[in-house]
Order: C-alpha cells, then sequence, then structure tokens
C-alpha cells in the first residue's frame, strides 16, 4: 500500500474520521417547478479543491456581488498538527438546507425556498433587516450595500433555469464542485451522495444542508478556530 | 476532546480568511442605515442584479438559444504566460466584457478538450446542464482568469500616446498626436529642451563599429535595444522589426528574471543552452511525483492544467502520491488527499544538496535504471524498447593539460575523417566501450550495451588517454559530499532523503521530478541540473506516466506552407555580441589584450557562453557601458525594475539620467515601474482585444496553437484610417518612416513570392493563421456560417475577407472560432508521426521534438511535422509504434555530462565550470560564498520568493483580486518568532544587504526556520500605486495598489564585482530571489 511505503516522511497521528452521515436528503419534500421534479443540490470533493478561488471570482463577476461581500468563498488553512502541516481548502456557500433556519426569522416573508429547494430572497419583499443574515448559521448571508437587500447564493438560479451550471461549477479548475439534481437517480450528485459517506457542516444544527462534502474531515465541520490569517478579504479585520 | 480539537485547530487561515465568510454578519449593522438611506433596487426580484445568461438550454433536447445581447467567443487569457484558452462573455451593445470561463476545445483549459472538429454551437451545449454534459468537459478560468478581465475598463489604462514633461521619472505627461511621436523617435532632436537626443534614423548605423579596437561588438545599430516579456503570440512580429529589418542585435525576453535557472538546468541535460528543453510530468499517468521549486495547483505553467491533473490523481484510484520540496507551504498541498499529498519543507536554494544526495543514494544502491543507461544511441535504445536515450556511456577526455581535457571523445580523435568545420561538431560521434567486443566503438556503430562506468586509460592514435564515461563523471561528482553532509546543507532528514530516493525508484518509469521558478538561487543552474538528472536516472523521458516535452505549437511564422512570415529582402542579419555578454569571453578582444598582458582573467565582468539573452545584465550593462553603452531602449510589455531583483536600487538614478540612456520609449498598455521612466509611452493592446498565436509552454504534449483575436473593438486611440494605436501600428510606422524593409505595401509574399502588405497588424496575424490552417497532411476544415456568427467572429469577417484570399479565409475563421488550432487530444502517446510532407512546411516545433536526424542513428520516420487529426502513417519495416511512448518525443541524448558547460571558464576566476549535476553553496562572481560576505551572525535569515494561485507581476490592478487578496504579510516559522519576540501583525523592518522595507508578520508552521517568506506580486510603486498627470488632467490613483511589499526591491548586487550590477546564478546568469540574506527588526 501506498501508505505504508510513505512512513519515511512522517508518522501522521491518524485523522479519525467520524462516522457522522449526513442527514438524509428531503428528496419527499422537495419540489420544482412541477412538485418533486428538481431537487438541486452540490457535493464539493474537498480533495479535488485547490484554493484557486476561480468560484469566487466568477461568483462575483456573475452575481455583481458587491465588494467587500461573497456568496461563495474557500476558506484555506494552514493546520499544523504534530510535526506535519498541510493545506486544508474549504468551499463555502449557502447550504441551501431542506430545514432552513433564515426562513421563519424573515418578518416579511422575503426569503423563501423554491420547490427545487433553492432558497431565496424576495428583493421586491426584503426590507433588510438581516434577521436571516444572523440566523444563518453559516454566515452565508449578508446585506448588498448596493441593493440593501439580504443576499446570499442561489446556485446561480437564473442559470441553472436556462439549462445552465452555476457559475462556480462552471470554473472550477480543480472539478471539486458538482451540482446537479438529486431527484433524478442518473445524476453524478446522486450517485456520488448515495456512494459516498457525505458530511455537511454543523449536522448538530439540523439544517439539513443540500451543500454535500466528500472527503471532509470531520474537524471542519464545524466553526474553524484559527489564529493569524495570511491573507483575507479585505475590509474584514482578523 | 475539546482540547484535542483546539490544538489541532491551531492554525493559520492563509486563503479567504476566517472571518471572511461572516461577512455578512459582522457588516450588518453598517448596512442597515445603508438601507435606511435607500438603495438601489436590485433588477430581478429574485436573482438581484446577475447577469442575464448568456444562451439556455433546453435540459431535455439540448436545443440552444442564444441570448441576441450577449457574444460568446472563444480567445485566450493573457491573465498569466500559461495563456489559457477562454471563452468570453461580451455585452453586444457596449462591448463590456460580462465574464470569462474557459474555452471547450482548449487542452490548457478543458479536461478533456473537445475535438476540433466539433461545431460551435455543440461547444456551447457541452457547457450546460444537457445529458449532465458541462460537468464532464467543464472548461475553466482561475480566479485571475475570472478577474483580469476588469483591466479592461481600467481608470489606468493608456489610450494615447504620451511624452514627458517633466524629468525622467517624475510622473509628469503630455499628449502626443501619433505622427508627432513618430517623427520625434525617429528623427531626435532637441526633444526635451535637454539637449539633443539621436533619433532611430540616425542610430541605424549598420556600418560603423561600436568600438575599432573591439570589431566583435557589431555596429552601432545594436545600440539599440529591445526589452520584451515573453511570447504571447507576438513576439515574432516584435523580432522581424527589431532584428531582421531594423538591423539590432538586442533583444531580450523575461526568462533571465523569470524561471531561467531551472530552464538552463534543464538545458544541460538536454543538450541545448539556448532554446533550453524541458520536460514535464505526465501527471495523468504518473505513480509518484516530486515538485521542487515549483508548486502545482498553486502557480507555475501550464496553471490551470496542472491544478485540474493534480487534483484529479490525489481524488482517483489510480495510484498516485506527489511531495512538494518547498521552503514554504502553498496550495500545492493538500491535508484533504492525506497520505497522497505531502509537504517537505527544505532550505532555500539548496535543492542541489538533496538531489545530489538523492543521485549519490540511487547510484550507490544500484537503484538507477541500467537498462535505460546502457544504450549507447537512440537506434538501439528504440530497439530495445527505450523511447529515449543518454549519454551516459558516452566517454570523456580527462587529462589536465590536454587540449581537449574535458571534451567528449569523438570519431574523428579515433581517425574518422571530417572535413575542419565538422571536426568536433555534430556529425563528429562520440565514442563508447563495446561491452562484448571490449573495445572503443564510435556511439552510431555500436550495436549492443556500452560500458556505463568505464574510468580507463585507452590507447587513442599516439595518445595514450585518461577516460571517463559520463555515469562515472556523474558518480564522482555525487560521491563529493557525503549523505550526511548534503542532509546538513539542504535542512531535509536523512531518512526522508533515502525515502524519497527509494520510492522515486520504485515504480519502474512511472515517476517523475519537476522544477521551476523556485530555482531561481544563486546555484541555481546546478540545482536545477541534478533535480531534472533524477529523471534521467530513471530513464522516464517520452513514457507515460514519465517526463513529456511539449507536443510543440502550429507555426504561424516562418517560410509558411501560405505565407512567408520569414526572410524578405533587404533583410538584416544582425551581428555582433549581444549586451547581455551571453558569449564566450574568450572571444572578444578584451581576452585577447590581458592575455597578451599575461593575465587574461578576470574579465571586467562576468560573460555567459551558456545562457540565452540575459535581461539580467542588460540595463546595468547599458549603464555601465559595458560591452557597449545603449543609445536607445524599447520596452515592450516588459517590467524589468519591478521583476529583477535588486535592479532598481542599482539604476534607478541612472534611468533618471537621459545622458546615461538617451531615449527611452515604452510600449505598454499601463504604467509600470520601468515604463515611468519613459520618455514616450505607447499604448498597446490588451486582453480580449488584441491578436496573437502561442503555444503551450509546457505540460501539454500534443500540438496545439492558441489563438487571440479581437473579440472587442480596442479602446486606444484610433488613427485616421480606423486602426487603433498598439504594439503593431506604432513599429509598423516606424518602418514606413525609416522605409525600413519587410513592412509596408509589400512588406510580406505569399508562398508563390507575390508580394502583399504589412500595414496593418491582421495582415501579419490572420496570414500567420493562414500558415497555421494548412500545416499537415491536410488543411483545417472551413466554417460554417453558423459556426461564424455563434463565434463572433463575424465581427472581424470583412478583415479575413479583405486580408486572406477567397480560399483561406474561413479556414482562419474556422481556428479563429474555435480559438486555436489543436491535435486530436488522444493522440497524445502511440503515434509514429509521418514524415514531414512538404519541408517548407517547417513543422517542427522548436527544440520540442526532433526534427533533422543529424546522426546515423537517427530514425527517418521520427520528423516532427504532424496534423490535428493526422492519420498513422506506419512505414512498413518498422515495428508497431508503443502506445506508452509519447507521440512527441525529444530523440536527442539526456547529458549526465554537458561538454559545453564542463569546458567553460568563469571569467573572472579563469576556473572550469562542472560539467555534471553538482552541489555549489551559493556564490559572487569570484566563488567568495555569499555566507562568508553576509554571514548568519548578521543576517540570521533567508528571504523567498513565492506565490499566490491569485497574483502575480501584474495583476495587482484588478479590485475584485485585491478585494480577495489584498496584502503580503511576510510569514516567519513561530520558533524564529519567538527568539525575534514577534507576533502576527507586528510591523518590523525586513533588511538585505539589498535594501529595506516595512512589513507585516504573519507566523505560520508552513515556513521552513530560518526563512522569511514574501510573496510575489506586492509593493508596487506603479500601476495605478501613483498618481500621474497627463497633459493638465491628474490621473486618478489607488492606495490599495501599492499594498505590501516587493522582495525584488531588496534584491542584492554582488560586491565581488565592479560597478552596477544584480547577483546572478554564475553559469545561467540567472537574477537571484530564493536565499537572500536576511534579518528583521522591529519597527
Ligand atoms: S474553483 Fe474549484 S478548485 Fe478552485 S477554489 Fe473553487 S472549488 Fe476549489
Ligand atoms: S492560468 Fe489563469 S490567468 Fe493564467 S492564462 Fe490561464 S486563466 Fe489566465
Amino acid at each position: 500500500m501506498i501508505q505504508s511505503r510513505r512512513n519515511f516522511l512522517r508518522a501522521l497521528p491518524a485523522i479519525t474520521v467520524g462516522a457522522a452521515l449526513a442527514p438524509a436528503p428531503a428528496i419527499a419534500s422537495a419540489a420544482g417547478e412541477e412538485e418533486g421534479k428538481h431537487r438541486w443540490a452540490m457535493v464539493v470533493d474537498v480533495q479535488k479543491c485547490i484554493g484557486c478561488q476561480a468560484c469566487t471570482v466568477s461568483c462575483i463577476m456573475e452575481n455583481a456581488v458587491p465588494e467587500n461581500s461573497f456568496r461563495t468563498i474557500v476558506s484555506t488553512y494552514e493546520v499544523h498538527e504534530g510535526k506535519h502541516t498541510g493545506t486544508y481548502m474549504l468551499p463555502r456557500l449557502c447550504n441551501h438546507c431542506a430545514n432552513p433556519p433564515c426562513i421563519p426569522v424573515c418578518p416579511v416573508g422575503a426569503t423563501f425556498q423554491r420547490k427545487d429547494g433553492v432558497v431565496v430572497v424576495d428583493g421586491d419583499r426584503c426590507v433588510g433587516c438581516a434577521y436571516c443574515v444572523q440566523a444563518c448559521p453559516y454566515d452565508a448571508r449578508f446585506i448588498n450595500h448596493e441593493t440593501g437587500k439580504a443576499d446570499k447564493c442561489t446556485f446561480c438560479a437564473h442559470r441553472v433555469d436556462a439549462g445552465l451550471l452555476p457559475a462556480c461549477v462552471e470554473t472550477c479548475v480543480g472539478g471539486a464542485r458538482i451540482f446537479g439534481d438529486l431527484n433524478n437517480p442518473n445524476s453524478k450528485v446522486r450517485h456520488l451522495v448515495d456512494q459516498n459517506k457525505m458530511k455537511v457542516l454543523k449536522p448538530e444544527m439540523g439544517t439539513q444542508p443540500h451543500v454535500f462534502y466528500l472527503g471532509l474531515d470531520e474537524r471542519f465541520q464545524g466553526r474553524v478556530e484559527g489564529e493569524g490569517t495570511l491573507w483575507q478579504p479585505s475590509g474584514h479585520g482578523a | 476532546m475539546e482540547d484535542k480539537r483546539r490544538s489541532f485547530l491551531r492554525k493559520a487561515a492563509i486563503g479567504g480568511g476566517l472571518t471572511a465568510f461572516a461577512a455578512g454578519f459582522s457588516t450588518t449593522a453598517g448596512r442597515m442605515l445603508d438601507h435606511v438611506l435607500g438603495k438601489d433596487q436590485p433588477k430581478q426580484r429574485l436573482n438581484g442584479n446577475s447577469l442575464a445568461p448568456e444562451f439556455s438550454v433546453n435540459p431535455a433536447t439540448g436545443a440552444l438559444s442564444i441570448n441576441p445581447e450577449q457574444q460568446v467567443s472563444y480567445t485566450m487569457c493573457t491573465g498569466c504566460t500559461t495563456f489559457c484558452g477562454v471563452r468570453v462573455r461580451i455585452d453586444k451593445k457596449t462591448g463590456k466584457v460580462l465574464r470569462v470561463a474557459g474555452n471547450p476545445y482548449s487542452p490548457m483549459s478543458a479536461d478533456p478538450p473537445l475535438p476540433f472538429q466539433t461545431p460551435i454551437r455543440e461547444s456551447f451545449v457541452s457547457l450546460t446542464r444537457y445529458e449532465e454534459k458541462g460537468l464532464a468537459g467543464r472548461s475553466t478560468a482561475c480566479g485571475r482568469g475570472n478577474a483580469v478581465l476588469e483591466q479592461m475598463d481600467s481608470p489606468f489604462r493608456v489610450l494615447a500616446p504620451m511624452k514627458r514633461v517633466g524629468p525622467r521619472g517624475s510622473s509628469q505627461w503630455q499628449p502626443i498626436e501619433f505622427d508627432q511621436l513618430i517623427k520625434e523617435i525617429v528623427e531626435g532632436g532637441n526633444l526635451f529642451g535637454e539637449g539633443e537626443v539621436q533619433g532611430l534614423r540616425a542610430l541605424r548605423d549598420l556600418e560603423t563599429p561600436i568600438d575599432a579596437q573591439q570589431p566583435e561588438l557589431g555596429a552601432r545599430v545594436n545600440q539599440v535595444g529591445l526589452m520584451a516579456s515573453t511570447n504571447e503570440g507576438r513576439l515574432a512580429f516584435v523580432d522581424r522589426f527589431i532584428k531582421q529589418s531594423y538591423g539590432s542585435l538586442n533583444m531580450v525576453g523575461h526568462g533571465s528574471y523569470c524561471g531561467g535557472a531551472y530552464r538552463s538546468g534543464s538545458g544541460a541535460m538536454f543538450g541545448d543552452m539556448k532554446k533550453m528543453p524541458h520536460a514535464k510530468p505526465d501527471l495523468e499517468n504518473v505513480e509518484f511525483c516530486i515538485f521542487i521549486g515549483t508548486a502545482p495547483g498553486n502557480a507555475g505553467n501550464p496553471f490551470k492544467r496542472q491544478g485540474t491533473l493534480i487534483a484529479k490523481a490525489r481524488s482517483g484510484n489510480k495510484q498516485f502520491s506527489y511531495v512538494v520540496v518547498d521552503p514554504v507551504l502553498t496550495n500545492a498541498d493538500s491535508l484533504a488527499a492525506g497520505d497522497r499529498s505531502r509537504w517537505v519543507p527544505i532550505k532555500p536554494g539548496t535543492d542541489g544538496a538533496l538531489a545530489m544526495a538523492m543521485i549519490r543514494w540511487i547510484i550507490e544502491q544500484e537503484r538507477y535504471d541500467r537498462h535505460y543507461l546502457v544504450q549507447p544511441n537512440l537506434k538501439v535504445a528504440e530497439a530495445s524498447g527505450e523511447a529515449s536515450w543518454s549519454n551516459a556511456t558516452h566517454l570523456v577526455i580527462v587529462q589536465p593539460g590536454h587540449a581537449r581535457d574535458g571534451r567528449y571523445l569523438r570519431g574523428s580523435d579515433l581517425g574518422m575523417v571530417f572535413p575542419e568545420e565538422e571536426r568536433y561538431k555534430d556529425k563528429d560521434p562520440f565514442v563508447v566501450f563495446d561491452q562484448v567486443a571490449k573495445k572503443l566503438v564510435v556511439h552510431t556503430e555500436a550495436r549492443g550495451v556500452a560500458e556505463l562506468f568505464f574510468d580507463g586509460e585507452a590507447q587513442v592514435g599516439a595518445d595514450t588517454l585518461k577516460l571517463k564515461s559520463a555515469m562515472s563523471l556523474l558518480r564522482e561528482e555525487a560521491l563529493k559530499h557525503s549523505l550526511a553532509d548534503y542532509s546538513a546543507a539542504c535542512g531535509v532528514p536523512l531518512e526522508i532523503i533515502e525515502g524519497l530516493a527509494r520510492e522515486f525508484t520504485s515504480h519502474g518509469k512511472r515517476a517523475a521530478v519537476n522544477a521551476h521558478g523556485g530555482m531561481m538561487s544563486g546555484s541555481g543552474f546546478y540545482n536545477a541540473y541534478a533535480v531534472v538528472m533524477l529523471n534521467t536516472l530513471i530513464g522516464n523521458l517520452n513514457r507515460q506516466g514519465g517526463t513529456l516535452v511539449s507536443g510543440g505549437s502550429f507555426k504561424d511564422v516562418g517560410e509558411g506552407p501560405r505565407y512567408n512570415l520569414e526572410n524578405f529582402a533587404g533583410e538584416v542579419k544582425p551581428s555582433g555580441i549581444p549586451i547581455g555578454r551571453n558569449v564566450p569571453y574568450e572571444k572578444t578582444s578584451e581576452f585577447k589584450r590581458k592575455k597578451e598582458g599575461g593575465k587574461a582573467y578576470p574579465a571586467q565582468a562576468p560573460w555567459y557562453p551558456n545562457a540565452p539573452g540575459l535581461a539580467s545584465e542588460w540595463l546595468t550593462s547599458a549603464i555601465n557601458g559595458y560591452p557597449y553603452p545603449l543609445k536607445a531602449l524599447i520596452l515592450w510589455s516588459c517590467n524589468p525594475l519591478y521583476g529583477v531583483p535588486g535592479l532598481r536600487a542599482q539604476i534607478e538614478k541612472d534611468l533618471v539620467d537621459p545622458k546615461k540612456l538617451p531615449l527611452i520609449v515604452a510600449v505598454d498598455p499601463f504604467i509600470n515601474e520601468t515604463s515611468a521612466f519613459a520618455d514616450y509611452i505607447v499604448p498597446d493592446s490588451l486582453l480580449y482585444e488584441s491578436w496573437g498565436w502561442a503555444g503551450a509552454w509546457g505540460g501539454v504534449a500534443v500540438k496545439m496553437s492558441t489563438a487571440r483575436w479581437p473579440v472587442v473593438e480596442p479602446k486606444a486611440q484610433k488613427l485616421p484610417d480606423g486602426q487603433a494605436i498598439g504594439m503593431e501600428t506604432f513599429f509598423i510606422a516606424l518602418a514606413k518612416a525609416m522605409q525600413l524593409p519587410g513592412f509596408g505595401p509589400t512588406g510580406l509574399a505569399d508562398n508563390e513570392g507575390q508580394p502583399c502588405s504589412l500595414e496593418r497588424p491582421e495582415d501579419w496575424y490572420l496570414r500567420g493563421g493562414a500558415n497555421i490552417a494548412w500545416q499537415g497532411k491536410t488543411p483545417v476544415p472551413e466554417a460554417s456560417d453558423e459556426d461564424i456568427e455563434l463565434s463572433g467572429v463575424a465581427r472581424i469577417r470583412p478583415l479575413l475577407e479583405k486580408t486572406l484570399k477567397p480560399e483561406e479565409w474561413r479556414k482562419v475563421a474556422f481556428m479563429l472560432a474555435r480559438g486555436g488550432r489543436y491535435q486530436n487530444y488522444k493522440e497524445m502517446f502511440g503515434l509514429r508521426l509521418p514524415p514531414p510532407a512538404d519541408p517548407k512546411a517547417h513543422a517542427a516545433p522548436a527544440g520540442a521534438v526532433l526534427a533533422k536526424t543529424s546522426t546515423s542513428a537517427g530514425i527517418k520516420s521520427l520528423a516532427a511535422a504532424t496534423v490535428a487529426g493526422a492519420a498513422v502513417h506506419a512505414v512498413k519495416e518498422e515495428a508497431p509504434y508503443p502506445s506508452d511512448w509519447a507521440t512527441h518525443r525529444y530523440t536527442k541524448p539526456m547529458m549526465l555530462y554537458n561538454e559545453n558547460v564542463g569546458t567553460t571558464k568563469n571569467s573572472f576566476t579563469g576556473k572550469r565550470f562542472s560539467g555534471t549535476p553538482s552541489w555549489h553553496e551559493p556564490a559572487f562572481a569570484d566563488g567568495t560564498p555569499v555566507r562568508k560576505k553576509y554571514p548568519e551572525a548578521e543576517w540570521p535569515l533567508q528571504l523567498i520568493s513565492y506565490k499566490s494561485p491569485l497574483q502575480n507581476s501584474y495583476s495587482i490592478g484588478a479590485r475584485r483580486l485585491r478585494g480577495i487578496h489584498p496584502d503580503n504579510p511576510v510569514a516567519l516559522h513561530p520558533d524564529d518568532a519567538a527568539r525575534l519576540g514577534l507576533h502576527s501583525g507586528d510591523q518590523v523592518y525586513l533588511e538585505t544587504p539589498g535594501g529595506r522595507a516595512k512589513a507585516t508578520v504573519i507566523l505560520r508552521h508552513g515556513v521552513q526556520r530560518g526563512v522569511v517568506a514574501v510573496e510575489h506580486g506586492f509593493g508596487h510603486r506603479e500601476l495605478g500605486a501613483r498618481a500621474h498627470r497627463i497633459g493638465d488632467k491628474v490621473q486618478p490613483h489607488e492606495p490599495a495598489i501599492a499594498a505590501g511589499i516587493n522582495l525584488n526591491d531588496m534584491g542584492l548586487s554582488d560586491p565581488t564585482r565592479n560597478g552596477r550590477n544584480v547577483f546572478v546564478d554564475p553559469v545561467a546568469g540567472t537574477t537571484v530571489r530564493q536565499g537572500l540574506p536576511a534579518r528583521l527588526v522591529r519597527a
């Protein structure tokens, strides 16, 4: 095995991969334009992410994301354990949860879930109170300082509805972001979710995320504490 | 549990900071207020201000409908030197570039690429959800490639010619009419009220020697020099102007301050020190790969392709693992990939010690590929199943005092008769010791294996000569230091060195090692030569899973099948000594004079006979007047003052003085740190508005050319005839004003010798396209009306029809529509290339594949012409071509000993260089070790340069990139920080013997102890960092562009040299930015 051959490099304290399975996707309740037609979801294969931020920038360009805000970004950590130091890349975006805590807090019903699972904000109704921003356990929402509305990843619904792929997926250099319809038994995401132990972020919150992480170290599932930041988006002090 | 977690999570976020995604939350309060104050309602109810899709596709049927308001065109990204094929999405009404992603036909961007024949409509559908095609065939642009479109609309662009009004470098300009610009540059005069300046017409003196005492320097025309950067597809045009047409010898690119040391080290092994061929790992099939001084997926070239393939390999089912050896941890590593990815820290600039240790271990343990190394020539090697060969068995004369000491023994030494001019040249064969016959035979005659470790005497003619095989010399060199000493030198523990060597030799030919820009240290040449030699010890060249040379490009220039873009009546053949002194000192008058005076060495300054053109030496040479001064300098899209370590401090003051360099003209879309010192700045086309045909630099083993064509209207000022001012229009106008040959109404000729014009950029690039279209067995197909419409080529259709012949234009359109021409990707392996049908086709890519079989060992059928979709052309008597041999092979021998290097004398010390890889501690020109001059006691740290995936030397202007990555704090290991009492965020002065800068410190475990790591791409003084006044208007400036520091501002000069100079590698002449002595002082 590769493992035994490569012992010369280090004795690595094994990272225990927890059994925390993804909560079963809420397929039954999902619905597209026609009830139950699509349930959009993303699989992020963390081994494939190279931290190039192509996704981050393409999202900004596609969705006119204002400066200093992000609908998606790739957190990149330098991890030091024992004698070994390595790089960990973790793409983040709205999880399009089946049980989204951001929705019930909206006083005007502006934020809602489409029948295909995409969580969106109705700009005509949003009053910019930011309750949803605070309710999201994933920090996935922000107030767009150009429109004054709550803003977040929409899975590029405007593209998906046109038969296209989300911008970040189209341009993912590592091929880490895989997008598709969980309700389609032949889709790649369906296959991946069925055949692998998927993880989600903060499973204990019971939000039932629909961004699934393949090969995620369980220690990155929760909030990642860190010290020092080499570089980070401008405007967000350390 | 909690505690364990916390200690594991002691980490620094190195990108997309920890709090980044909490952005919304942290800014909520402020935004509430914004909302109260009133904002623009988003354009769409649910989708905010997102763009309208460029097209839509019916996911059930695949039917495509185009958004008539947008255009998607396939062209080239010049966001870095990878030059990927991209798709550019344009708002038709405004001409604004909306977004950029990848071109699905291009192997630089797609994995796998679409077949070349695919109609444009189908290519669009391939990007969509239809049958999930867009997932399988996604074609990408990187973070930078997504962001650089902002540069198109940058407020800092130079859009009209300007002339300085204040002193040089004072940022005061006035606009100047194009005709007046040409007149002043050509005719000279009292241009700045500072006295007479000679114009280009007067400087074009093709007769008078620069110095009658030193005729070898050449004519005075050589005192006009042109500095370029890299071949982004237009270099041949510039070359034609400055060399063949104007007549100067002096044109140089950026290699010597980019990754030149790696290329030189590789060039020594590949036996070509001028073109410097190199090979890259076959990432799709390799089982174990070591990256030393290069960081796949983090930076490097081809950036995205390497990233995609490494990501695929480390997550896939095939056996694969890799190690990145680097003083700093980058995104090349992936903890998520577990044991398949490893980072091994190393002391800066000591990669040669590691590589020589591995070489020593591999030789001592006899784990080299003996079967590969014993082959005496290509033919025998091929017959026994090797796809490449080496000169390991070739014999070298090692007889101090002998006239040919250090040279290979040749056939003529054994009595073969050659005309004098061919003696000891290519046709004069090498000699091996035949193991069966037990005697010396010329390598071309050898029929079986040759002695690998020959070390003895032999009767050669009347002499008894001491001879050693190249392999013996390599072993001898490797044994000079013990493994423990090597380990101490590089800081890599012995067991890791042995582990790496064992693993590297455990996969047959399916292992590889690769290097690149991290080799730019004081011993860069030998470090690189040693590193790449590991590949030869396992004989992996040209083999699947080993290392592969580039498949080359389809040639636009040259004496092509449709147009002659090479020669013309009246063309000048420039001659003389290049200002960078990359020729033997021993051929100069200075040498002769000094030798007669009894002391030939040292030369006034070092010479570099084994190097290509050296920008590293150019400007200091010009200022020192050695070998001669420059009278005029043209800078085209290059920035040596930002990029050459130590240069700014050396010559900044001289550049301000017009007496030292009387005329400086820059052609650039921006004002950069170098062009800020120009007398005139001429705008150039930028990104998607420009022309060009570029190949892959490496890492793509099929033949391909990427097309760049104006998919949007150029923004620069237009001339009365409608042409936008740019590099081409400028040189065409200069040529016209001076009536130079090779430009103008009859500047070009078609393949029948009929004259045609070279008066507009498209005259050159479209005809170059026709040459590409006709290469190989069959020309490319013709574009359909739909291809032309959908691809946006329709916008320039009138140009195509006007410039090209009726039978040509649709073929060129076929390629422009697809953003280039590409050989079928499946032809990477196992295809025997047909012999070139037409010798005029010039299909052989420079340096990539053997073209002419110069020795009898060559095999005729291996010539290099190829076609996209070339039919297998099996020559009857030949065995079937092995399926795991690269289609495009490099067939000259890998040189374990390079006789040109091994017989070159250091022009300072007069001592001979080593001809094999070896380990040398970095030293200055006279041999003084750097650490002797700048001891650790005073300079306890070492600086290194590294890159992020986002910023390069010219990307800082892209606002949204800065938004993600605004600064470059300098990284230090926590142990060093503890010693210095420093914490993350502390302000320090970073000092080297060459400079000082104020910086912010960040602590990282991912840095080798004793190292300060500085990321490249920051510390700009121009590109928008400073306001310039043009006419009576003060231009904007953006302080954020000046963020951070530039390591190159702290580069060293060589204290053992005289005059202005920067510290360079003694063989390659390449600059030094890895391992600079440094210290930190609390600010
Ligand atoms: S584009 Fe893909 S590989 Fe690059 S950072 Fe984003 S998720 Fe990772
Ligand atoms: S790697 Fe990125 S910046 Fe470089 S050419 Fe490709 S897309 Fe452009």
